[in-house]
């Protein structure tokens, strides 16, 4: 690692201390209450009243280095609150957070030099200059070694494709331009973890699965932890195995994706193709939930009946020219932990 | 790699940011050329207007004790090009940033924001130093102006540094009290008011009576703009400037030291717009 020559491929997991830990994180504003009307502004300007509102309520997570997280919450969950007092720019009201062994608020500047963030909705580029002044400050700032900046600049304008707009002006370049300028300014310094936050939000289809495809590829060849905050849930589906979900500032999940989804993704849904008419269609085991001509779909509990045998009782009565299954999207699964409750949601289908 | 401990960095990779930070800002301003030209042009305007009532004044009035009319014209053209530089406020971008939330991201890099803001500054007083000669030039078409001894520009020079520092230090804590009501213009602007009059930018502060002349020499905003132009025109005389630039000195010691509390309580009450 000291050569200066790439960095290991695999990263050993048997690190005692893990790269991100937050125990019983807490977080309270403390924030003027501000009355209505003209009246009320005057009372505000003498008014001593203060409110207190928890953003993030005894957080506790640990991370592996190398790990890629999705950090999943509804708006005002506390999502960006965390990532602050991760970063080092908010100071917790109490608990324990370290980041690569700092405590952030603490060693601010050099938790920074084991950090990259990346926003979404705010630019970190410098708005005037050409895109690739805006990397030689970055070197200047990051005191990065000549050799190592050639070598990363050159590859991330290789996968990036970022060539042909290297010496325009940052504001003049497309929402996807800049993204990618923002993910290589992130990423020069060879940050240990990097914090995306919305990162392929307002951008099209072939952008965003190319900034997947570049997340995907950093964590895997230089082992860079990432903590994706975002609300495109097919971010998390494509790159994240391990979810933490947060809600009014506390902690209701934190696993894998699949477990999600096998919690409380019992239901499938079977959509069956018909060769010809049966208006009195029926199948045990199977709830009719949809009917569009020939085009039936059945919703099963995989608990309490296989797709497989469920397929052959319905080609056993009806002639089938196509089946396929749907698999409920991470987001319904959400959705509903958001609206029920972790705990509320049954674990024993109802139906 | 950041595992290792952490190497000891030189004084040269140290200020290396902050000397590319300079550089960045200068060629920002430079592709605001047409500002910078206007400047000049309002700066000539003003002195046109500033010879004008001086003139008129002095042809009405008896000529205060030592202060002939072509002593006040000089310290008129002085202060007026000093200001080309003095400003320029670098520290205002606190106030941008923090209203935009910006304040966020600089505070993940490693750099101290306080240095990035005083090289941002110099980079852009650079730029707009460089106006100084043609400036002066142009203003020469308008007013006759004294040139002192090299000995007595030396100091001028000197104390115009110390001024320059002391400026940026009551700037950097004018722009801080944004951290705490994000609303600090109407402050600022009174502040720069009463600064710029108190300075001795618009009135030589010998021209205050008695007692009253006492006191603004010895507030801080004299080390300004008053301090350096006084040692200019020569009412602070060599045997003056050992104490005239200790006192600036003095003053850039004391607000730098309140801008050191100020800043660490207001990196500790960060709070992001929108958090």
């Amino acid at each position: 690692m000291g050569d200066g020559h790439g960095r290991p491929i695999a990263r050993p997991n048997l690190r005692e201390m893990p790269i991100i830990e937050t125990r019983d994180l807490r977080k309270v504003f403390r924030t003027l209450v501000r009355r209505p009307g003209v009246a009320g502004t005057i009372r505000t300007l003498f008014s001593r009243d203060y409110e207190d509102k928890v953003a993030v309520e005894g957080v506790s997570m640990a991370l592996e280095e190398g790990e890629l997280v999705g950090y999943i919450g509804p708006n005002g969950a506390g999502k960006s609150t965390t990532i602050k007092m991760l970063t080092g720019i908010l100071v917790p009201s109490s608990g324990l957070v370290r980041v690569a062994g700092l405590v952030p608020y603490e060693k601010r500047k050099e938790n920074a030099r084991n950090i990259g963030v990346v926003f979404g909705q705010r630019s970190q580029l410098y708005w005037d200059l050409p895109l690739v002044e805006s990397f030689e400050l970055l070197r200047a700032i990051y005191g990065i070694p000549e050799k190592r900046y050639r070598a990363n600049l050159d590859h991330f304008i290789d996968v990036l494709a970022m060539g042909e707009f290297l010496k325009t002006p940052v504001r003049q370049l497309s929402l996807g331009q800049r993204m990618r300028g923002d993910f290589a300014a992130a990423m020069l310094h060879d940050p240990r973890v990097v914090f995306l936050d919305e990162p392929t939000i307002g951008l099209d289809v072939v952008a965003k699965e190319a900034i997947r495809e570049f997340v995907a590829q950093v964590n895997r060849e230089r082992g860079t932890t990432f903590i994706l905050t975002t609300h495109d849930l097919a971010d998390v589906e494509r790159l994240c195995r391990r979810i933490v979900l947060i809600d009014h500032g506390t902690l209701v999940y934190d696993g894998e994706v699949e477990a999600l989804r096998d919690r409380y993704g019992t239901h499938r849904t079977l959509v069956v193709h018909l060769a010809e008419d049966a208006p009195d269609f029926h199948v045990e085991g199977a709830e009719l939930e949809a009917r569009e001509g020939d085009i039936v779909r059945l919703r099963f509990d995989r608990r309490t009946i296989s797709a497989e045998a469920l397929i052959r009782r319905v080609a056993d009565r009806y002639g089938v020219t196509d089946l396929s299954i749907e698999e409920p999207e991470l987001e319904s699964i959400i959705r509903r932990i958001y609206t029920e409750g972790y705990d509320a949601a049954p674990t024993v289908a109802p139906v | 790699m950041a595992v290792l401990p952490r190497a000891r960095r030189s004084a040269g990779e140290i200020l290396a940011p902050y000397v590319a930070f300079a550089a960045k800002a200068f060629s920002r301003e430079a592709t605001y050329r047409m500002e910078v030209f206007t400047n000049v042009g309002s700066l000539l305007v003003r002195l046109y207007l500033m010879k004008a009532v001086w003139t008129a004044l002095y042809a009405q009035n008896a000529a205060p004790a030592g202060v002939s009319l072509h002593m006040v014209l000089t310290y008129t053209t002085i202060a007026l090009l000093m200001s080309l530089v003095l400003e320029i406020d670098g520290t205002r971008a606190i106030r941008d940033k923090i209203r935009e939330g910006t304040i966020a991201t600089d505070l993940m890099k490693p750099i101290s924001l306080p240095l990035y803001f005083f090289s941002d500054g110099i980079g852009m007083t650079l730029l707009h130093a460089t106006l100084i000669i043609p400036a002066l030039v142009m203003s020469l078409f308008i007013v006759r102006i004294d040139v002192p001894s090299p000995a007595v520009l030396a100091a001028f020079a000197l104390s115009f540094v110390l001024g320059y520092l002391v400026n940026f230090t009551l700037n950097f804590l004018m722009n801080c009290v944004a951290f705490w009501t994000l609303e600090s213009f109407a402050a600022q602007l009174m502040v720069r008011w009463i600064s710029d009059l108190l300075g001795g930018q618009i009135v030589p502060l010998i021209f205050f009576p008695g007692v009253l002349q006492q006191i603004v020499l010895a507030l801080p905003f004299a080390a300004v703009y008053s301090t350096p132009l006084l040692i200019y025109v020569g009412t602070i005389p060599p045997s003056g400037y050992a104490l005239a630039l200790a006192v600036q000195l003095g003053w850039f010691v004391v607000f730098s030291a309140i801008g050191i509390v100020v800043w660490r309580a207001a990196q500790r009450r960060v709070v992001v717009q929108g958090g």
